[in-house]
């Protein structure tokens, strides 16, 4: 699996760098989309490709995607955090026009990928203020565009759910978005945080029903929605599990 | 109150708000090193012990100087002082 994958990955990342300035300029001519729209969507095929790369391996599986999931954008969407590769696994979701809220770390050492995120405007939420990335986001949103979040912040290191930072949940709260909790399992099976070495897997994701800021009043709103959020997603977790 | 009250109401606060563990919770831990909390945390911190000691701290130059959680006892201590004597010449 492992001497299948990573030169298949090598020569799709190769051939993504190498030809999506062609690719770029013929999809803004036939859609006239904004440079970001095109970033977040070619950088979506690209977790598609992926996916088709490791589908000799790995089952996909999605739910909750449906009608209501994609009536409810833009909105932000939470997800939990097992590998490396969950971000690759965002191209499980039907919509592409989704900015990543990232550490400081993905900008600096995954030189390759920087620009593409660069120019997909995605967040970083660890260089910037919370005001910087409030004004970003409210851009984004405006443009029609969506924002994930990992709420944990980093990969869980024994596949439970660690403590989830506030910021997607001021972010909804601010710009009184939906917010759409998606849970992810089976990726620290492909790939278990601090090894290299990837493994056949089953991954599932499911997005559950999204949830209003309304609900939540007051300076702890988000406070009060993280809380909720948070419940929601171990209980689909638990279940999700247990299906396995 | 006592002191020592106020301690504990802060450590469970925060341990249930930031999901801490209790063995993490010493005079000399750092907050953003040792307790992992980022700078919105901190912003949440104040809203919650406000809340839970009916206490205003968020104007106060002093939360600038607050770099452990004995800092936070010690600031926490003094302004529910002064917000109870405060209290009781009114």
């Amino acid at each position: 699996m492992n001497l299948w994958v990573y030169p298949l990955l090598v020569a799709w990342t190769l051939f993504g760098l190498l030809f999506s300035p062609l690719f770029f300029l013929l999809w803004y001519g036939v859609t006239r989309w904004s440079r970001a729209k095109i970033a977040r969507h070619f950088i979506w095929l690209y977790g598609r490709g992926w996916m088709l790369i490791v589908a000799p391996f790995v089952s996909f599986r999605r739910r909750g995607f449906g009608r209501e999931y994609r009536r409810c954008t833009p909105c932000i969407y939470v997800i939990n955090h097992l590998s490396f590769f969950d971000t690759y696994c965002m191209a499980l979701q039907p919509v592409s026009d989704i900015a990543f809220a990232v550490r400081a770390w993905p900008f600096r050492r995954l030189f390759w990928y920087t620009a593409f995120m660069r120019m997909a405007r995605y967040l970083d939420v660890e260089g910037s203020g919370f005001g910087a990335s409030l004004e970003q986001a409210r851009e984004i949103i405006d443009a029609g565009g969506s924002i994930l979040f990992f709420p944990e912040g980093h990969r869980s290191r024994d596949g439970n759910l660690q403590r989830f930072y506030s910021g997607a949940f001021l972010l909804a709260v601010k710009l009184n978005l939906p917010l759409v909790p998606i849970c992810i399992t089976g990726t620290d099976k492909l790939l278990p945080p601090g090894t290299f070495r990837l493994r056949p897997a089953r991954v599932k994701m499911q997005a559950l029903p999204p949830v209003d800021p309304a609900e939540f009043s007051g300076e702890e709103a988000h406070l009060l929605m993280r809380r909720k959020v948070k419940e929601m997603m171990l209980i689909k977790l638990k279940e999700m599990k247990a299906e396995d | 109150m006592t002191d020592a009250e106020v301690v504990s109401l802060v450590n469970n606060s925060l341990i249930e708000e930031f999901e801490l563990e209790e063995s993490a919770m010493v005079d000399e831990a750092e907050i953003f090193t040792d307790l992992g909390l980022d700078s919105l945390d901190i912003v949440d911190m104040v809203v919650v012990l406000e809340g839970t000691l009916k206490i205003r701290i968020r104007d106060d130059a002093g939360l600038r100087e607050i770099r452990t959680l004995g800092d936070i006892h010690r600031f926490v201590i003094n302004k529910k002082r002064e917000t109870d004597k405060a209290a009781e010449s009114k």
